[in-house]
């Protein structure tokens, strides 16, 4: 036998040996962002109306003398957003004729008893305005969305529509807390 | 050499090795996920500067050295004069005074916009979107365009993340590097000694030079997932209270037609008045009939935004937000996002940011290709070794 020594691997430790392309895998990274394309300007065209007022259009709304559309701004499930509750949000849009009259826009999950409790506000302008609506975890399935605007005139005016048809997201989510409860 | 004075030597080297064995490991996994986020950083710092290049309609093109800047309410009426019917969201007076003005708009049809307008002649320059190349790159940058999910996005998690192993590199490599601070004062770079020497050189280099910066990126990086981590739990720190709304009673009623809103310049000068120091940047119209008009810029510390909120009916400054009013948590929170980005001194200091983050991005970039050169030098050496081990073996039995 020969006493020829090999010397120690000085790279002993460090990342690499005869495997070194499981370290360029991260570049497979890329393709997420590259994939998500699409999907960004979707939500951007969202934000900025161009996409239309929401993502699941209700048609147009007669609050007494006004016109609006309604919109269910984004269809997924009330967000929950801790001390708030859960909040769900809606999209109006008022006609220009009445966006001049109407003072102020607001909605509420069940009838409201007074104008003082007329739920939360609409902000934003007139033509595409949001809300962000809390929604009651004890909310029975079946309830009502209750808008009420206010005008320049002092005049109120209500409308509603049923939670199933607003957003069947939410109703259906309702009815998972129902049962989770 | 006696054993009690070789123990110490041979015990520094042993930690030198383990801190070098752990800069290696803290990038190199990730390093292309790394390159990506610190290249579209660098791309992003700039992004405004670029558009300015590409888009002649953003530029502030003054008719005449004298020409006096207009008032916003020469802006309003100049835009609601182009466009009728049209609602004014919001004007933004951009720091650097080579931009035009941004005002955003939203049309009978529920399409918001934004105008260019020339700040001295109220022309409307052109038409753009909301969301621009600014904000692309922001997404991309920040998030990797992961959709939020309510308040968070995993995709902030996954790139704020890599400030630890960030952070993790900027002490290891201080720690490798034996006494860096010489090379300040006499740097090395070797261009003709081979790949391995020129980017072990300019790794060192480029690492010695951007440590104030990385250090800045890291640590804002990592408040970024602190902040993210807080959100997620649905945790606050905020001291604002509750909006403040206009009261009832001060909202004019019975009038039949919306009422207008005090003039825009008198409620930037009401501000100016009552807070000599804050310079209005931006005026943003109440965003229904019980709220305010905010004036919001910067005072004398240059980090933060300061706002007023005005009254739009009887003029009156309600409420304020100002440095003195927020907490030390808030403080550093909100200075965070300026440092990271650079946008908060002018030109000069976005250049900066976009050298460091060039040089920042070729750390990275350097850092991988040392241990491309590094380990396929040492894979040679040692399939040299064997073959001289197996040659002299050779040689010594046929010498036998």
């Amino acid at each position: 036998m020969t006493e020829a020594r090999i010397k120690p691997n000085p790279h002993a430790g460090l990342p690499g040996g005869k495997r070194r392309w499981p370290f360029h895998l991260s570049i497979l990274l890329l393709l997420m962002p590259a994939l998500l394309v699409p999907n960004y300007f979707r939500q951007v065209a969202l934000f900025s109306g161009t996409g239309g007022l929401g993502e699941r259009k209700l048609g147009e709304i007669t609050i007494g003398p006004w016109k609006a559309q309604l919109a269910e701004f984004s269809v997924e499930e009330p967000l929950d957003q801790g001390l708030a509750g859960h909040i769900k949000s809606f999209a109006l849009g008022l006609e220009p004729e009445s966006a001049t009259h109407v003072k102020a826009s607001y909605m509420r999950v069940g009838k409201p008893r007074t104008l003082r409790a007329a739920g939360a506000i609409f902000y934003g302008p007139p033509y595409r305005q949001l809300v962000d609506l809390p929604i009651p975890q004890r909310t029975e399935p079946g309830e009502r969305l209750w808008l009420t605007m206010e005008g320049w005139d002092g005049s109120v005016h209500q409308a509603s529509i049923a939670l199933s048809e607003a957003s069947p997201v939410t109703e259906a989510w309702l009815a998972k807390q129902k049962g989770t409860r | 050499m006696d054993a009690i004075s070789a123990r110490p030597v041979k015990k520094k080297k042993t930690t030198a090795r383990l801190w070098l064995i752990i800069h290696s490991w803290l990038a190199l996994p990730l390093w292309a996920l790394v390159f990506f986020i610190c290249l579209t950083g660098t791309i992003a710092t700039v992004s405004q500067e670029i558009l300015w290049v590409l888009k002649p309609e953003i530029r502030a093109n003054r008719p005449s050295a004298e020409a006096p800047p207009l008032g916003y309410d020469a802006v309003l009426s100049a835009v609601e004069k182009a466009d009728p019917g049209v609602k004014v969201d919001f004007i933004s007076r951009p720091v650097k005074t080579i931009y035009a003005l941004e005002v955003f708009v939203t049309a009978r049809d529920g399409q918001s916009s934004t105008l260019y307008v020339n700040p001295y002649t109220g022309a409307i320059q052109g038409t753009g979107q909301t969301y621009d190349f600014r904000f692309f790159m922001r997404a991309l940058h920040g998030w990797l365009l992961v959709p939020f999910n309510g308040l968070t996005s995993w995709g902030w998690f996954l790139v704020s993340s890599l400030s630890i192993p960030m952070l993790g590199s900027l002490v290891t490599g201080i720690l490798v590097y034996k006494k860096f601070w010489r090379a300040y004062l006499h740097p090395r770079l070797r261009l003709r000694s081979g790949a391995r020497i020129f980017w072990g050189d300019f790794h060192r280099l480029a690492g010695i030079w951007s440590l104030p910066f990385i250090a800045i990126m890291a640590t804002t990086a990592g408040w970024f997932l602190i902040q993210h981590i807080l959100t997620y739990n649905n945790i606050t720190v905020s001291t604002v209270g509750i909006p403040q709304t206009i009261a009832r009673e001060d909202v004019p009623s019975g009038t039949g037609t919306t009422v207008p809103w005090i003039s825009l310049d008198k409620a930037a000068s009401l501000v100016h008045q009552e807070f000599p120091d804050l310079d209005p940047a931006y005026v943003q119209m109440p965003v229904n009939a019980y709220n305010h008009i905010v004036v919001g810029g910067r005072g004398n510390y240059p980090l933060i935004f300061e706002t007023a909120n005005v009254n739009p009916y009887n003029g009156k400054v309600e409420s304020t937000r100002r440095v003195s009013d927020r907490s030390v948590v808030e403080l550093v929170t909100e200075s965070m996002r300026p440092l990271h980005t650079g946008d908060f001194a002018g030109i000069w200091l976005k250049l900066l940011y976009f050298l460091f983050g060039l040089l920042l991005s070729a750390l990275v970039f350097s850092g991988m290709m040392v241990w491309t050169k590094r380990t396929a030098q040492a894979t040679k050496s040692l399939i040299r070794d064997i073959r001289e081990v197996r040659t002299s073996t050779a040689a010594l039995e046929d010498g036998q």
